[in-house]
């Protein structure tokens, strides 16, 4: 396998919240350099593309999760790569946030990437090879008002994909977290524009995300040659 | 339908497996009383999830459905279902989707 440009010819990727913003950047992205993509959303697909098979899949949901690899076996054998990216934010101050939003937001963003990593890490086990990425949030370390519990499932992947990083790594499974910062999303746009343009006005590096940023990193912890590289994570902007 | 002959079966070959990965002197010897988890397990904790995993993949195939052998029921059981052969065995074959 080439180690000259991104790093998805003949791997299969599963990418969950394939449907809109960051998941279906990062599954256009596999498509367009020769992968194949699984896509896990809770609606219809929205990307047309021979190589990509849509699985409608709550991710917070574990028994939907076990249906949806059932699904996935029907058309591959193998799954090489997974995204962690489905996630759902509800900002408010913790007195007043309604405990459903609540109990949803560590539901998707911390239940949902560990059932999804526990069944693919199944089928990696089988080549030997794997990589999973955790997308998580520049929210982490700017731990904003409202965000109580949105960052702290965030925080969580790194924690969780740090331990599976090492139950994995005998299985040549790499686990890494990717913190991405502000990039114009259908999750962004929920948030009052002035208060996340203060935000990244703050930031060292005071711009929005764009899709290369994000891809950059995912592309560095999907190569071949980033095996040595597992229990990391990344923040975009300067975050930390 | 899976009966014990079955799914002992499962349960060897997945031992079996695990052993076709080991060096010639390290291999342990696999039957009915070959110990799964505890002191004097030939298993370490990664080789038992490997032969759990196994197993579960295989007795869902056999019986067209998800099979899961670590959920709530099998961490409530009162000797490990885990222990050996034997155990995994009469684990799997109480299982009531089996039925």
């Amino acid at each position: 396998m080439s180690d000259v440009g991104p790093p998805y010819a003949g791997r299969v990727a599963l990418v969950t919240g394939s449907r809109r913003g960051i998941g279906r950047m990062i599954a256009e992205h596999v498509l367009a350099h020769g992968g194949r993509v699984v896509g896990f959303a809770r609606g219809e697909s929205t990307i047309d593309h021979p190589d990509h098979t849509h699985v409608q899949v709550d991710v917070a949901d574990p028994a939907s999760v076990q249906r949806g690899f059932a699904e996935l076996k029907q058309v591959t054998d193998a799954v090489h790569i997974v995204v962690n990216n489905a996630a759902v934010l509800t900002s408010q101050y913790s007195m007043i946030m309604p405990p459903a939003a609540a109990a949803a937001m560590v539901d998707t963003n911390l239940l949902g990437a560990f059932m999804v990593s526990r069944e693919a890490a199944k089928l990696m086990r089988r080549s030997g090879w794997g990589r999973i990425v955790n997308i998580s949030s520049m929210a982490v370390g700017l731990e904003p008002i409202g965000d109580s519990l949105y960052a702290a499932s965030k925080a969580g992947l790194t924690t969780m994909g740090n331990v599976m990083a090492k139950e994995l790594a005998p299985l040549g499974v790499t686990v890494n977290t990717l913190g991405v910062s502000a990039i114009a999303t259908d999750m962004l746009a929920q948030l009052p524009q002035d208060k996340v343009d203060a935000v990244v006005a703050g930031l060292p590096l005071p711009r929005y995300a764009e899709p290369d940023d994000v891809l950059n990193v995912l592309d560095f912890f999907c190569s071949e040659r980033s095996s040595y590289v597992t229990a990391q994570t990344v923040y975009l902007g300067g975050v930390h | 339908m899976l009966d014990h002959a079955a799914v002992q079966d499962i349960v060897l070959r997945a031992l079996e497996s695990l052993n076709d990965e080991r060096a010639a002197d390290d291999r342990f010897v696999v039957g009915p009383q070959t110990r799964l988890f505890g002191a004097d397990a030939a298993l370490d904790s990664l080789d038992l999830v490997s032969v759990i995993v196994d197993v579960e993949e295989a007795v869902s195939a056999a019986a067209g459905r998800t099979v899961m052998l670590t959920d709530d029921r099998a961490m409530s059981q009162e000797v490990s279902p885990f222990t050996d052969v034997a155990a995994l065995t009469a684990y799997v074959l109480s299982l009531p989707e089996l039925a």
